[in-house]
């Protein structure tokens, strides 16, 4: 199966799993009243998150085949996505400045005169169509990293937690052993073993990432578990594969939502780094300030590359930190704890 | 108690803003003293003048080790003239294809001063060279144990090969040879037959068949004087450093700090014959150079015959990222410097000069370097190599056919450079003049054409129904990507062809190469010495990569064209020699295994107080024949370099009226 | 007490042996002895060669015990790292301990200044954000701390040497001396800028802690005694803070460590973060082995040091 095929049925799997979780929250008192709190209070933030959200959706969305403008022979053969579509006009030869009709250097004139508005690069590329293709990779990222290190620090945190003994030392062990090396180290280190490309990044992030969350859903569970109803449970002789479900992992639900949250601003920064050292995901934003770093230096000074990566990045960022930050204090465990 | 609170914070930020303050990188005794300051991109790997082969490190052992032969610092083309040597001197055929030269040495040639001339007494600091000290060197180009990349050339010395040899095989012998001091083992195994040694003064090399070009590894380090007491004692065990660290040279400069993560210190050389024989070609200013120089105050009557160096130090600082570097220069603290793209614009208006720069009393200098880049095609590939016959040769023309290469200088070379027509740049005497390259004058329609005929209408590969595929491996990506990589890939999409970048490490293209798993690539080449012969080799059989490990990258091999090299390889330069050149770039323009792109030009920039400076193209030691204006420099950079303090007054103002009416409501509240 | 540091020292040594394990997987696994050989030696390396070079770096082994129990690079491996013998570097040969012993210097001239300026003042305005809690000055000391942690610390260079460096000719764009009379202005730059880039997440976190312990019963005891504000921030809630703001410190160092890896890069200081930064380019896996090794190290130790004091401070960890 071809990439462009899977990550359209992944789109349309993805906004079915969204609307699920919709329907869930809305049924449960606690979840639904703790998200209209969070509406009410960072109402901008949240509509930000969506609106690069559904960017990246639609940047996910891909078929072959259509019209092509230019000299490019090879487009109509790819897969382009929806964004790609919309930012059709034809390629420059180098720098031209916002909403400019000229060329940078050289004053010629473009093939879409007006038509950029945040300019092009070196290579005559629009700056906003990669700065837009930059926010399906920094979700990317943050997406596929999440989903590696979550099940796996619950995995490992839940059962040290809950079973304790052996398995908890061996995974304390883990936990310090990882924990004591360097993480861009380790990151770097690791990414030279895996190979460069989108998911060995996020493999290695996903591996150096999952500990903080482990160490705290470990000493959650280890909470949980003498709790009075779970302890009844146990004597009950219900199995504890039941009581994890029905139990522990609901009340850990709180924590992986916020780590989750917070979790992805220090992704996308740690990308970033990654992509100055060479080693990043292609197309990030974190590559682009990287091509574009010497930029300003220039006389007359070329600022809209690295502006626009910046304040893309900046923008996502902080409303996504913003928006956990709250989340932080409306799941506060003392109102969302579960009396069932 | 809240007075005193702002007293203390008042004090602390005008503290930071005055003390140590002031961009000034050097230290305060520095400011008058005739001192020359460059940067170096990286720590060095090696200083051995056996082992350093790339223009940093020769930076420095250009200017600590001297050799037999020079090139004459103005003279253009580039002509070479005696340095240790007390003449050039001329080959002498022996009647059976061996061709001799006889070097005849100078004497009061001194070592710079170090501990390890101990070893021939107490308190011994320096000694003379002599022939023997010339001939070592030539032997350790051959020692097997270290790292020489230039094997090649000498190993037409008669015997050079035999000896590295019979070394090898000494040592697998008998371990405890390997331990003996390495004068000891060469002259064990009987030394080069080739390299005859006379007393003190005449070393005579024969080498086994013709080859004029030898003259010029004579002006390069790889055959300057070492003193063996150095290398012994420098063997890098028990704290002790490395010979590679610790250059030992009869040079007009000597290395007195060496930290090679920061800092690099050269001093005058006491020693240094050219003090006392200030009549030697290499130890005074030229009298005479090309017409031109003297308009351009490179014959200023001041310094013509007057003995060099001017320059009492040169201080080198570590400086890896290039803005910086040039913000320096601008701001007075290095001497020159290179135009970095970022400010190309600032710097040069019109191909000239900008009035800012100018009124700077900053002077620009331009050189046509000669050097090559270019797209190389793997020739043993299936689909794009000679394997591939007459297809592949259309696929290769038509390729070359799209890319335009004045528009990538124009974009990442800010128009420095000329589009490449053939292997040999122009520059070089002996490359054909006037010479235009049919396949790269940008044509799409043409190629679209011979890419049809090729087999792959529109690109499309016939075989998989969708756009012929190629990969393009680099491991060179710089700062701002692999954006200039880009740039091909974008032309070749005009045909159809989708080219994959591949981007790795350099251990995994040289896997690839092994594996053959390769098939474009970009790659250069920097002049060693003035002579096509250095250019064409590249493209010869018994250079491939393949296999047998050298630089062809393209493997390139036609028998035809390898004839040809043989011929005029040895040939003095002529009429004759050109004929069989322009041949051998026909060939090449047919078969394209090469897409020729620029031929780099240098421009730099100068201080007005920095004197005599003539770029030279190659890699060249000329901080022997510069002067600094110190007094001038040092009021430049003051002028220059004034601090901008008003920010700090406007934040500290911002701060005060943002806070302190919070403050003021929050105690009024709490009352 | 003596029990629990026997114990503590004993774990700590297991980690370590854990790293060195994890250290030995990704490094030998990755580039193999003939890959690295090939890369020092450079293109036209013969086969001979290569051997002969893999034999002076002791590449030749074999990698695993089940190979060859008696000469092997895994217990090769284990036992120079523990014993400190650090051997030469892959690319040119200097002995690994001395690069070690000379970036030291400029590393600690870089991040003991800005660890205890970076400390100070975010101590500082933590504490003043939360003296001012409820006010506007929070809600803006809030939001502008959210702002820093969204800011990359690449742009935070780049924007610092620009605007500081260039603009301003405040201080050297870049370099080094170690000279002692020059050296502040040289350090002076990347100190600021790596102080500004955490300082958002810093005080956040310590705002959230001071506020915390604000709301305490003894505060209101403290304040319905008569007790002044500022006394009752100085005294009483920083001095109880004290072990949330220890292991912030201790979290906080990880980050110092990648800071300085940029900072000294981008500026030119000749330390160990641009020792790391050279012998990745440069695939120097001697080196990276070595350095990942040492700082791991210093951070189980400090790890260490920390849950001592948290047993000298509390009788209860000691029993766990």
């Amino acid at each position: 199966m071809e990439a462009y095929v899977f990550s359209n049925l992944l789109v349309a799997a993805l906004v079915v799993g969204g609307v699920v979780l919709a329907r869930v929250v809305r049924r449960d008192r606690l979840w639904s009243e703790a998200m209209g709190e969070l509406w009410r209070r960072r109402r901008g933030s949240i509509l930000v998150v969506a609106a690069f959200v559904s960017i990246g959706l639609l940047d996910s969305v891909a078929w072959k085949g259509g019209s092509v403008v230019g000299d490019d022979l090879l487009a109509s053969h790819e897969a382009r996505t929806v964004v790609d579509r919309i930012f059709q006009g034809a390629k420059e030869s180098s720098y031209s400045a916002p909403l400019a009709s000229e060329s940078f250097y050289g004053g010629e004139a473009l093939a879409d005169p007006g038509g950029h508005w945040l300019g092009t690069d070196l290579l005559g590329r629009d700056v906003l169509h990669r700065a837009l293709k930059g926010v399906r990779v920094a979700l990317l990222i943050g997406g596929l990293t999440s989903a590696i290190a979550i099940p796996l620090a619950l995995l490992m945190g839940v059962g040290a937690g809950y079973f304790g003994g052996r398995f908890d030392d061996f995974v304390f062990f883990v936990m310090s052993t990882l924990a004591s090396i360097p993480s861009l180290l380790l990151l770097i280190a690791l990414i030279m073993a895996l190979g460069r490309g989108t998911w060995q990044v996020c493999l290695a992030l996903g591996i150096t990432g999952w500990v903080g969350l482990c160490r705290v859903t470990r000493g959650e569970t280890m909470k949980l578990r003498e709790l009075d109803y779970v302890q009844a449970s146990l004597a009950l002789g219900v199995s504890h594969a039941r009581i994890i479900v029905r139990h522990i992992l609901p009340n850990l639900m709180h924590l992986v939502v916020i780590t989750l949250v917070l979790l992805f601003s220090q992704l996308v920064l740690s990308e970033a780094i990654l992509a100055y050292l060479g080693i990043g995901v292609s197309g990030s934003w974190g590559e682009m300030i990287n091509q574009a770093r010497n930029e300003l230096s220039r006389e007359p000074i070329i600022w809209w590359n690295i502006s626009a990566a910046a304040a893309a990045m900046f923008t996502l960022l902080l409303a996504v930190n913003y928006v956990g930050d709250a989340l932080r204090d409306v799941l506060d465990p003392r109102t969302l704890r579960e009396t069932t | 108690m809240r007075r005193s609170v702002a007293s203390v914070l008042g004090a602390c930020v005008v503290a930071a803003a005055c003390s140590g303050c002031g961009n000034d990188p050097y230290p305060d005794a520095d400011v008058r003293a005739k001192v020359l300051y460059s940067p170096f991109l990286a720590a060095h790997r090696t200083l051995d003048p056996a082992e350093a082969y790339n223009v940093s490190a020769h930076q420095v052992t250009g200017l600590v080790y001297d050799t037999l032969l020079e090139y004459h610092y103005l003279a253009r083309p580039y002509r070479l003239i005696p340095g240790l040597a007390t003449s050039v001197p001329k080959a002498q055929p022996l009647g059976d294809g061996r061709v001799r030269y006889r070097f005849e040495i100078r004497r009061g040639i001194g070592y710079g001063p170090d501990p390890c001339f101990e070893a021939g007494g107490e308190g011994r600091t320096t000694r003379d060279a002599h022939a023997e000290d010339f001939a070592y060197q030539l032997m350790r180009l051959a020692d097997p144990a270290l790292k020489v990349q230039v094997r090649d050339p000498f190993s037409r010395i008669e015997g050079f090969t035999a000896f590295a040899q019979a070394l090898a095989a000494a040592r697998g012998a008998d371990p405890g040879f390997a331990a003996r001091p390495s004068r000891e083992q060469y002259a064990a195994v009987g030394g080069i037959r080739g390299v005859r040694v006379d007393g003190d003064d005449v070393m005579e090399v024969t080498l086994s068949e013709p080859y004029p070009q030898i003259l010029y590894w004579f002006a390069m380090e790889f055959t300057t004087p070492v003193p063996w007491e150095a290398v012994d004692r420098y063997d890098g065990k028990e704290g002790r450093e490395r010979f590679a660290d610790h250059p030992v040279g009869t040079g007009p400069y000597r290395v007195t700090v060496y930290d090679k993560r920061s800092r690099i210190s050269l001093v005058r050389n006491p020693n240094w014959y050219g003090i006392t024989q200030p009549e030697a070609p290499g130890a005074h200013y030229p009298t005479e150079g090309e017409p031109g120089d003297a308009a351009a105050g490179l014959l200023d009557p001041a310094y013509v015959g007057r003995p060099v160096p001017f320059i009492d130090r040169i201080e080198m600082r570590l400086d890896k990222e290039s803005i910086p570097v040039f913000n320096k220069f601008l701001q007075g603290y290095y001497d020159s410097a290179g135009i970095i793209k970022e400010s190309f614009d600032q710097v040069i208006q019109n191909d000239r000069l900008s009035p800012e720069m100018a009124a700077r009393g900053i002077g620009l200098r331009k050189a046509v370097s000669p050097g090559l880049f270019y797209l190389g095609f793997n020739m043993e590939d299936e689909v794009v190599g000679a394997a591939g016959g007459e297809r592949a040769r259309k696929l290769r023309q038509a390729m070359s056919l799209a890319v335009d290469s004045q528009r990538w200088i124009d974009i990442f070379l800010n128009g420095r450079g000329i589009p490449a027509q053939s292997p040999i740049p122009p520059v070089i005497s002996g490359a054909p003049e006037g010479y235009r390259n049919p396949y790269r004058q940008v044509d799409l329609a043409r190629a679209r054409r011979l890419l049809a005929e090729a087999g792959y209408p529109d690109g499309i590969d016939p075989q998989t129904g969708s756009p012929l595929r190629l990969s393009f491996d680099t491991y060179e990506v710089g700062s701002g990507g692999a954006l200039d990589r880009e740039f091909f890939i974008g032309e070749w999409r005009k045909l159809g062809i989708d080219v994959d970048l591949q981007v790795t490490t350099y251990n995994e293209f040289q896997a690839k190469v092994e594996r053959l798993a390769y098939q474009v690539f970009f790659w250069g080449w920097s002049a060693d010495y003035p002579d096509p012969e250095n250019f064409l080799f590249l493209l010869t059989c018994d250079m491939r990569r393949s296999g047998v490990g050298g630089p062809n990258t393209s493997n390139f091999c036609d028998p035809d064209y390898d004839r040809l090299f043989s011929a005029m390889e040895t040939m003095e330069s002529g009429p004759e020699r050109d004929a069989i050149i322009r041949k051998m770039v026909a060939i090449v323009e047919r078969e394209r295994p090469w897409i020729e792109i620029y031929n780099g030009v240098g421009y730099s920039l100068v201080h007005g107080w920095l004197h005599n400076v003539k770029p030279f193209g190659m890699s060249y030691p000329m901080a022997k024949y510069l002067d600094i204006d110190a007094e001038s420099r040092a009021e430049m950079r003051e002028a220059w370099n004034r601090p901008v303090v008003w920010p700090v007054w406007v934040l500290v103002g911002v701060f005060a009226v943002g806070i302190v009416p919070g403050i003021r409501t929050f105690f009024r509240e709490r009352q | 007490m003596l029990a629990y540091v026997i114990r503590r020292l004993l774990y700590g040594g297991a980690v370590v042996l854990g790293v060195l394990g994890v250290l030995f997987v990704l490094f030998f696994q990755v580039a193999s002895p003939d890959d690295i050989a090939r890369r020092a030696l450079g293109e036209k390396a013969r086969a001979d060669a290569i051997e002969q070079w893999k034999v002076n770096h002791g590449y030749d082994r074999p990698l695993w015990p089940w190979q060859d129990f008696d000469d092997n690079l895994f217990f090769h491996h284990y036992a120079t790292m523990l014993s400190f013998d650090f051997g030469r570097s892959d690319v040119d040969d200097t002995p690994i301990a001395r690069r070690i012993r000379e970036g030291a210097g400029p590393s600690l001239s870089l991040t003991m200044p800005m660890f205890v300026m970076s400390l100070v003042v975010t101590i500082v305005l933590g504490l003043f954000v939360a003296f001012f809690r409820e006010t506007y000055i929070d809600t803006a000391g809030v939001f502008l701390c959210v702002l820093g942690m969204s800011i990359s610390i690449l742009l935070y260079i780049i924007g610092g040497q620009f605007l500081i460096g260039k603009l301003l000719r405040w201080f050297p764009i870049s370099g080094f001396d170690g000279d002692p009379s020059v050296i502040a202005r040289f350090i002076a730059l990347p100190v600021l800028i790596g102080i500004l880039s955490n300082v958002g997440s810093n005080v956040r976190f310590y705002r959230t802690v001071f506020v915390e312990e604000t709301g305490r019963e003894y505060v209101r005891t403290a304040r319905a005694k008569g007790a002044g504000e500022m006394r009752v921030m100085m005294r009483h809630v920083l001095r109880n803070s004290l072990i949330p703001i220890l292991t912030q410190v201790v979290l906080a160092i990880p980050f110092l460590f990648t800071g300085s890896l940029l900072l000294e890069s981008f500026f030119g200081i000749p330390g160990l973060g641009s020792l790391m930064i050279d012998a990745i380019n440069q695939n120097d896996f001697a080196t990276m082995r070595v350095m990942v090794f040492v700082l791991s190290l210093l951070f189980i130790g400090g790890q260490i040091a920390t849950d001592l004091s948290y047993a000298l401070a509390d009788p209860r960890v000691r029993l766990e």
